[in-house]
C-alpha cells in the first residue's frame, strides 16, 4: 500500500521537496537547486534527493514555476487572436494605465499577441446577447484558410459581449476547426463567461498561449512519474489554492501562474489553525522579496484582481498575497540627500551579499544579520560559509562612516528600517480589507523571516510569532494541504429582491453538473465531493460587486441578500438596506477532497531543558549580549527559553530578541511572545 | 510619553527619520486606502483624489504615492485657505471641507476634507484628502459645463466651511452640500468616507505621537520637507545653469476668432533652485479652459516631477521649485470668477508638456516629446431602450500616445499625463449602461508621430447611438490646431477633433471643444486620441524599425514612404512578407531631405486648396506643410498656421542637417 505523500514545489532558485509517510505520519524535507532550462529535471532530481520510490507515492503534489515564467519570459509557441472588427488591440490598449505613476521611461510590458497575429472578423452581439450583425462566414473562412498559410494552430477567439451570447464564438470556433485540422481554439467564453472585454480576453489569451507548453510539460513529467511507478495522478497546485490534474491542467493551464505563491499562503493559514490562531499574517522573507498574506475569520483572502505582470489581468479566483521587494538581499544605501533607505533594490543571488564574497561591495540586510551576530557564518549546515569581515566592511564603509555611527549601530539602523518597511507595508495590506493587525498572530517563515519576524511583530503591536518547524520549505508543505478545485463562475443579471429562485436553481444546477463532470473526469469518488455556491451582488448603480456564499434552500437567496449587506459593512464600511440589490454573477466552488496529513502532537515535556552548543556576542538595542546559541532539532516540545537567543536550523535562523520569551509548542513550532511597550510599563 | 532622545542638537538621527519619513507616507497612503474602500463615487474609485499629511503651518509632508497627478500641489493651499479663515477657532475633531479653485483648488468636482490633528491642546498638523464628486450641480450633469465663462455655471463653490464641530457632525451644514449636486446621496456617501479617511492618517499620527514624542514627530514633519529640498538641490548640482523657454499653445479662444492662445513658459537653474516664469501667456479664454493658480502649480510641480520621478512630493519639493505665474487674470492665473474646469485639457497640459520639452535638452535621458491632450466625451440624454424615461450619461475618455523617447519609441495607448493611473472604461460595461454601441476601440494607424523613434500610437474610439431622445454631445479637448508636436527634428501626430456620421453626407467635424450638439438615434460618432509626438528626424529611423511597423500596421505603407522614406515591398501580406527595397528607400529619403524645409514654406493657401480637392490628406497638410485647417471645411486657418510653423521650425527643421 503506497503511503507517502510528496509535494514537490519549484521555485526560482531552490525546488522543495517535502514528504510525508501516511502510516508514520513522518515528515522529512529536502532541497535542490532549481532548473530553469528544464524544469522538469530539478522534480526528478528531488526526488532522487529525497531517496523517494514513487511505487511508493500515493499523492504527488506539485507547484511549478512554468506556466509563470513563460509569461514573464514570453517564451510560448507562436499564438493568434480572432477578435470582433474594431477591436483587434483590446489586450494592447488594457485601461491604459500605467504601473509607475510618474517614471515616463518605465512602460508597461507588451501583450501576449503581437498585434500582427491579432485578427478581425465581422460580427457583433450587444449587451443583450442579440446578434446586432452575424458572423460573416465567408470573411471567417477566409481568415481561417489564411491562418493555415501562417501556420498558426494556437487561436483565441475572443468576440464582444460573448458573454452575453456565445453563439458567434462557437461558430467562429467551428470554422477554424474545419478549415485547420489539429488546431487547438478556445474561446473566450468557453474560459471565462464574464463581463469586461479586457479581463476576459486577456485571461483567454494567457491561457492559450500558455496551452501547448504547459500541456507538454505535464504530460511528460506525468509520464516520467508513471514510469517510475507512481501510479495516481498528478496534483497541480494552482493559484486559487486547490490542486487539479493534468486533465484539467490542459484546459486552464494559466491557474497554474504565481502556484508557488498560493502554497507559502496555504501554509500559513494552516499552521494558524493549529495555533488556534483565526487571524494571522504570513510573513514569507526570501532573499530579494516578501510575501504578505493575511488569514481572517479562518480563511485566506481570494481576488479576482491579480497578474502576473501589471496590466495583463488573469481573472480567476486567486489567493491574495502582497509581494514587496525586501528580502534578506536588500540594499541599505545613503541617498543623495543622506537618507539611509533600505531596498527595493536587491543584491539578488548574485553578486549577492557582501558576506556572500563574490563581488558584492552594498551591504544587505544579511550583512547587517552577520555583522550583529544574529546570523551565523555557517549556513545550510555548512554548505554556504558567509564571511563577516566583508559584511562588517561594508557596513563601515557604505552607511557606518557616511552616518557617523560604529559599525554594529550602522547594522542595526540598517534592520530597524527594513523591519518598519515591512511593518508599513502589512498595515497597508490590513488596511485595505478592513483588519486591525494588532489582533493578529504573525506567521514568520521562508529563509529570512525568522530572522526578523519579532521585530517586525514587535513594530507592528503583534504579540505573538509562530515559526514553523521548517520555515524554509513552508511552502512545499502548503502543497500537501490543498485539495482538487474548481471555481466556475457565470454572469447573471436580475433584481435580487425580484429574482425568479427556480431559474437561478436551475443555472447553479447546470454550474454543479460541469463541475461534477470535471471531478469525475479527475477520477474523484463521489463522496469526495464538495460543491458550494456563491453569488456576487452589488448595489444598482455600483461598479464594485462583492461575492458572498449561498446555499441551496428556500430561503437561500434572501439569506445570501442579508449576508451581501452585513459583508458590505464589515469591507466598506456602510450598508444601503433602501437600495435595490441586483445579482452580478454565479460562481461554484467545486471541491475534492484529498487525504491531508494527520498531525498528532508531539507530548509535551515536562521541565523541557536543552543546553545551547555554542555562546556568542550578538547586539541588540544598542549593546553586545551573551547570547545562547540552540539547535533547533534537539530542542523538546515544552522547551521555554527567555530572550536574547539564537536558534539554528538547517534552512533557517531563529532571532529571539531580549525581553521576549521563546517556547516550543506541541507541533514543534516556535513561539515567541514580544512584551509590547504598553505592557512595560 | 517618551522624550525625544532620539534628537541631538534638533537633528534628528537617521534611522528615525527614515522610518518617520516612510511612515508618513503610509500614514497618507492608508488614507488612500480607506477611500478607496469606502467611497461611493466611481470617479473616485477610479483613483481619481489625492491625499496629503500637512504641518500646522499648512505645508505638505507627504503627498499619496498614488496620487493622481492633477491636484499635485495643491493641497497646502487648500490647508492653508482653512487656516487663514479659521486660525485660534480650529478645535480638536473639527473637520473643513474646500473645493474653491480660487484658494488654490483644481475644479469644484475636487472637493477637499481637512482635519486638524492635536497634540494636548496644539495643532501639530492636518489630515487632507480631495476627491472628485461625480456631480457638483451646476449647468449640465457632471458639472463639466464646456461653454460656462464664468464659475456660477459650473457648480456649487465651496470656501473653507466647518463640516464637524468638535466631533459633531454638522448635517445642517453637509445638507446643503450635498443638495446642491445631481446625487445627494452619493455624495453624502463620499463625504463620509472622505472624512472618516482623515481620521485614519491622524490615528496613525497620533500613534507615532505616542511612540516617538511630539518634538521628534513634529522635526520629522520638517525635515522630511528639508530632505526633499535637499535632494532637488543636489541633483540639479551637476546639471547646467542657465535660461531656457519655450511657447506652447491653446487651439483658440473662440471670443477672439483664429489664431492659437499663447502659453510661455520660461525656465531658470541658478544653483538656488528650479524657477518658472509663465508671466507672457494669454489673457483668460472665454471657454472653460482656464486655469487658476492651483492647477498652474500642479502643472508646474508634475511636470517636474516627471524629470524627478523618485523624489517624494511636499512643500520641500515646492520650496524648490518656484513660479512666477503673472498677474491674474491670464489664461494661467485666471481668478474670480473665470470658469475653471477644463483647466485639465486647456493650460494644464499645455504647461506639463512645455516643461517636458525644457528638461528634456537638460536632462536627455529623460527626454521625450508631446503626448496626446486629455479628452472628454460627454453624452446625455433619454436612454430609449427602456419604457420608462431613463436618463443616460455616457462619459468617456480615452488612452493615447506619448512622445518618442531619446531611446525608444513613445508608450502607445496610455493614461493622459494629467493622471496615469486614470484607467479607461470597458466597452462592455458602458453598453448595458447606456444606449451607445461602440463600433471600434482600436489603435490607430500612422497616428504617432514620425520620429528617429516613433511617437507611441492613439487610439481609435467611435460609436452609434442606438435609442436615444433629447440627447446632446459635448466635448472638452484640445490640440485639434496646437496639433500634438516632436522635438528634435521629430513630427507631429495627429489632431484631435470630434466627427460626427464621418462617411456620409450627413458628415460634420464638430472640432476639439463644442457643446450641446443634438444627436439623434442612427448617428455615429468617432474620434482619435492623438499619438504622441515623434523624437528625432524620422529620416534616421531605421529601415528594419520601419517595417516593423508595418507588419504590425502601427504605421502603412504610404505612410512610411511619405513620413520616413522608406519603401517596402508588399510580397504576402498574409504570411507578412514585405521588404525593404533598399535602393529606392536611400533615393526617397535623398528627395525628402532635398525638399522638406521648402514644404514648410509653401503657401499656405495652396496646401489648404489642394486639402479640400482631396489631393492631400489630413497627415500629409500637418506634418509635412505644418498648415492647420478646419478640418472639416478645409478653410485656411491663418495665422495658426504662421504660429503652429514657427514652432515647428524650432522643434523640426532647425534639426534636420
Amino acid at each position: 500500500m503506497p503511503d507517502l505523500r510528496v509535494a514537490v514545489d519549484a521555485g526560482g532558485t531552490f525546488t522543495d521537496v517535502c514528504i510525508y509517510n501516511s502510516s508514520t505520519q513522518e515528515f522529512r524535507v529536502t532541497k535542490v537547486p532549481s532548473t530553469p532550462n528544464n524544469p522538469m529535471q530539478a522534480v526528478l532530481d528531488g526526488v532522487k534527493r529525497g531517496e523517494i520510490e514513487l511505487a511508493d507515492v500515493d499523492l504527488f503534489f506539485h507547484g511549478t514555476t512554468v506556466a509563470t515564467n513563460a509569461l514573464i519570459t514570453r517564451r510560448f509557441p507562436k499564438a493568434s487572436m480572432v477578435t470582433t472588427k474594431g477591436f483587434r488591440d483590446v489586450i494592447e490598449i488594457r485601461d491604459g494605465t500605467k504601473d509607475n505613476l510618474w517614471d515616463a521611461y518605465a512602460d508597461v510590458s507588451g501583450p501576449y499577441i503581437r498585434r500582427r497575429d491579432r485578427f478581425e472578423v465581422t460580427e457583433r452581439v450587444d449587451y443583450a446577447g442579440e446578434i446586432v450583425t452575424p458572423l460573416d462566414e465567408q470573411e471567417a473562412r477566409e481568415l481561417a484558410r489564411k491562418l493555415k498559410r501562417r501556420g498558426t494552430t494556437t487561436i483565441a477567439v475572443c468576440f464582444i459581449n460573448s458573454y452575453a451570447n456565445v453563439q458567434n464564438e462557437q461558430r467562429m470556433r467551428e470554422i477554424l476547426e474545419e478549415e485547420i485540422p489539429g488546431a487547438n481554439v478556445s474561446t473566450s467564453s468557453g474560459i471565462l463567461p464574464e463581463i469586461f472585454e479586457h479581463d476576459r480576453f486577456n485571461t483567454a489569451v494567457a491561457n492559450t498561449v500558455l496551452g501547448p507548453l504547459v500541456s507538454d510539460y505535464v504530460k511528460q513529467l506525468d509520464d516520467e512519474l508513471s514510469a517510475g511507478g507512481y501510479a495516481n495522478d498528478l496534483l497541480l497546485l494552482h493559484s486559487g489554492g486547490g490542486s487539479m490534474t493534468p486533465v484539467m491542467a490542459k484546459h486552464y493551464p494559466v491557474r497554474l501562474a504565481a502556484s508557488g505563491i498560493a502554497a507559502g499562503a496555504i501554509a500559513a493559514k494552516h499552521i494558524a489553525e493549529q495555533c488556534g490562531y483565526q487571524n494571522a499574517v504570513g510573513l514569507d522573507m526570501g532573499g530579494t522579496s516578501t510575501d504578505i498574506s493575511l488569514i481572517h475569520d479562518g480563511e485566506l483572502r481570494v481576488t479576482k484582481q491579480w497578474g502576473v505582470e501589471y496590466g495583463h489581468p488573469i481573472v480567476f479566483p486567486s489567493i491574495e498575497v502582497l509581494t514587496i521587494g525586501a528580502g534578506g538581499g536588500s540594499l541599505a544605501h545613503i541617498d543623495i540627500a543622506g537618507a539611509l533607505r533600505n531596498g527595493p533594490q536587491s543584491a539578488g543571488a548574485d553578486p549577492g551579499p557582501a558576506c556572500y564574497k563574490r563581488g558584492g561591495a552594498e551591504p544587505t540586510n544579511t550583512d547587517a544579520n552577520l555583522a550583529l551576530n544574529r546570523l551565523g557564518t555557517s549556513l545550510a549546515g555548512g554548505a554556504l560559509e558567509l564571511n563577516r569581515d566583508m559584511a562588517t566592511a561594508a557596513i563601515k564603509e557604505k552607511i557606518g562612516q557616511p552616518l557617523a555611527l560604529e559599525t554594529a549601530d550602522a547594522a542595526q539602523a540598517i534592520l530597524k528600517v527594513a523591519n518598519a518597511n515591512m511593518a508599513d507595508a502589512v498595515r497597508l495590506v490590513s488596511i485595505r480589507r478592513g483588519l486591525d493587525p494588532r489582533d493578529f498572530a504573525l506567521i514568520a517563515f521562508g529563509g529570512a523571516g525568522a530572522l526578523h519576524g519579532a521585530e517586525v511583530a514587535k513594530e507592528l503591536g503583534i504579540p505573538a510569532v509562530i515559526v514553523p518547524p521548517n520555515p524554509g520549505v513552508t511552502s512545499a508543505m502548503g502543497c500537501l494541504l490543498v485539495d482538487i478545485q474548481h471555481d466556475l463562475s457565470m454572469m447573471y443579471t436580475a433584481g435580487a429582491e425580484s429574482a425568479d429562485t427556480d431559474d437561478l436553481t436551475k443555472q447553479f444546477r447546470s454550474l454543479e453538473e460541469e463541475a461534477a463532470d470535471r471531478l469525475r473526469h479527475e477520477g474523484v469518488a463521489d463522496k469526495d465531493v464538495v460543491l458550494q455556491r456563491g453569488i456576487s451582488m452589488r448595489y444598482q448603480g455600483q461598479w464594485r460587486s462583492l461575492q458572498v456564499p449561498m446555499s441551496s434552500g428556500e430561503q437561500s437567496l434572501k439569506m445570501a441578500i442579508e449576508t451581501f449587506h452585513q459583508e458590505h459593512e464589515r469591507q466598506f464600511s456602510f450598508r444601503q438596506d433602501t437600495q435595490p440589490v441586483e445579482i452580478y454573477q454565479l460562481h461554484l466552488r467545486a471541491v475534492g477532497k484529498t487525504p491531508k496529513p494527520s498531525f498528532t502532537p508531539y507530548e509535551r515535556v515536562a521541565n523541557a531543558t536543552a543546553e545551547p552548543h555554542a555562546r556568542r556576542d550578538v547586539f541588540f538595542d544598542g549593546q553586545w549580549h551573551d547570547t545562547p546559541i540552540y539547535d533547533r532539532t534537539i530542542l523538546p516540545p515544552g522547551f521555554e527559553l527567555t530572550g536574547p537567543a539564537i536558534i539554528d536550523q538547517l534552512d533557517s535562523t531563529t532571532v529571539v530578541p531580549p525581553n521576549t520569551t521563546a517556547s516550543i509548542d506541541e507541533w514543534k513550532n516556535i513561539r515567541i511572545r514580544i512584551v509590547l511597550t504598553g505592557e512595560e510599563a | 510619553m517618551k522624550m525625544a532622545h532620539d534628537m541631538k542638537d534638533g537633528v534628528l538621527d537617521p534611522v528615525t527619520f527614515e522610518v518617520l519619513k516612510n511612515a508618513f507616507a503610509t500614514s497618507v497612503d492608508l488614507m488612500s486606502e480607506q477611500i478607496l474602500r469606502t467611497c461611493y463615487s466611481f470617479v473616485i474609485y477610479s483613483r481619481d483624489f489625492s491625499s496629503a499629511l500637512c504641518d500646522a503651518k499648512g505645508n505638505t509632508v507627504m503627498q499619496g504615492s498614488g496620487d493622481i497627478a492633477v491636484h499635485v500641489g495643491t493641497l497646502h493651499f487648500q490647508c492653508k485657505a482653512v487656516l487663514e479663515e479659521f486660525e485660534g477657532d480650529i478645535q480638536q475633531g473639527d473637520v473643513f471641507a474646500i473645493n474653491d479653485p480660487y484658494r488654490g483648488g483644481t475644479h469644484l468636482n475636487d472637493v477637499s476634507f481637512i482635519r486638524p490633528i492635536f497634540v494636548a491642546d496644539e495643532i501639530i498638523g492636518f489630515a487632507q484628502n480631495k476627491g472628485h464628486w461625480a456631480d457638483i450641480g451646476g449647468n449640465v450633469p457632471g458639472s463639466f459645463d464646456v461653454n460656462a465663462s464664468t464659475h456660477f455655471s459650473e457648480g456649487l463653490r465651496i470656501t473653507p466651511i466647518r463640516v464637524w464641530r468638535e466631533g459633531t457632525f454638522l448635517h445642517d451644514v453637509a445638507q446643503l452640500l450635498v443638495s446642491n449636486t445631481r446625487a445627494p446621496s452619493q455624495a453624502l456617501g463620499d463625504l463620509h468616507a472622505q472624512a472618516e479617511a482623515t481620521a485614519v492618517c491622524e490615528r496613525e499620527i497620533l500613534r507615532l505621537v505616542d511612540k516617538y514624542s511630539k518634538e521628534t514627530v513634529v522635526a520629522a514633519m520638517q525635515e522630511t520637507q528639508d530632505y526633499v529640498e535637499r535632494i532637488v538641490l543636489k541633483s540639479l548640482a551637476g546639471m547646467p545653469q542657465g535660461e531656457w523657454e519655450t511657447i506652447d499653445y491653446m487651439d483658440a479662444d473662440p471670443a477672439l476668432g483664429e489664431g492659437m492662445v499663447p502659453i510661455r513658459i520660461k525656465l531658470k537653474l541658478d544653483g538656488n533652485g528650479i524657477h518658472y516664469d509663465l508671466s507672457g501667456s494669454a489673457p483668460a479664454v472665454s471657454t472653460f479652459l482656464n486655469s487658476a493658480y492651483g492647477t498652474t502649480h500642479s502643472a508646474i510641480y508634475a511636470g517636474t516631477k516627471t524629470f524627478f520621478p523618485d523624489v517624494p512630493l511636499n512643500s520641500g519639493f515646492y520650496r524648490a521649485v518656484t513660479a512666477n505665474i503673472g498677474e491674474e487674470g491670464s489664461v494661467v492665473n485666471a481668478g474670480w470668477p473665470h470658469a475653471v474646469t477644463g483647466f485639465c485639457s486647456g493650460p494644464y497640459e499645455k504647461i506639463m508638456n512645455g516643461i517636458f520639452e525644457l528638461w528634456s535638452g537638460i536632462m536627455p535621458e529623460r527626454a521625450m516629446a508631446c503626448a496626446f491632450n486629455l479628452e472628454y466625451l460627454l453624452i446625455g440624454g433619454n436612454d430609449g431602450r427602456t419604457d420608462t424615461t431613463t436618463y443616460f450619461m455616457w462619459y468617456d475618455w480615452m488612452a493615447g500616445g506619448w512622445g518618442g523617447r531619446q531611446t525608444k519609441d513613445g508608450s502607445s495607448a496610455t493614461s493622459p499625463v494629467f493622471g496615469t493611473g486614470l484607467a479607461v472604461q470597458p466597452v462592455e460595461g458602458q453598453e448595458r449602461l447606456n444606449p451607445v454601441l461602440t463600433m471600434c476601440h482600436e489603435i490607430s494607424m500612422d497616428s504617432g508621430g514620425p520620429g528617429r523613434f516613433r511617437g507611441g500610437c492613439g487610439v481609435q474610439k467611435g460609436g452609434v447611438l442606438t435609442k436615444v431622445d433629447k440627447t446632446v454631445m459635448s466635448y472638452c479637448c484640445d490640440r485639434g490646431r496646437s496639433v500634438t508636436w516632436g522635438v528634435n527634428g521629430g513630427l507631429p501626430s495627429v489632431p484631435h477633433g470630434v466627427w460626427l456620421n464621418k462617411g456620409t453626407s450627413d458628415e460634420k467635424y464638430l472640432g476639439a471643444t463644442f457643446s450641446n450638439v443634438s444627436v439623434q438615434s442612427g448617428d455615429t460618432f468617432t474620434r482619435p486620441s492623438a499619438g504622441g509626438g515623434g523624437f528625432g528626424d524620422p529620416l534616421e529611423r531605421l529601415p528594419e524599425e520601419v517595417l516593423e511597423d508595418v507588419i504590425d500596421g502601427y504605421v502603412s505603407v504610404p505612410r512610411a514612404e511619405c513620413d520616413y522614406g522608406v519603401i517596402i515591398d508588399v510580397n504576402d501580406p498574409d504570411v507578412d512578407d514585405y521588404a525593404i527595397d533598399a535602393e529606392r528607400t536611400t533615393k526617397a529619403r535623398e528627395w525628402i531631405r532635398a525638399h522638406r524645409h521648402e514644404w514648410l514654406e509653401a503657401p499656405p493657401e495652396d496646401i489648404a486648396s489642394q486639402y479640400r480637392d482631396g489631393k492631400l490628406d489630413v497627415l500629409d497638410v500637418i506634418r509635412r506643410f505644418g498648415v492647420v485647417l478646419d478640418w472639416g471645411t478645409g478653410e485656411l486657418l491663418k495665422k495658426s498656421t504662421q504660429q503652429y510653423r514657427e514652432s515647428m521650425r524650432r522643434r523640426s527643421s532647425d534639426y534636420w542637417a
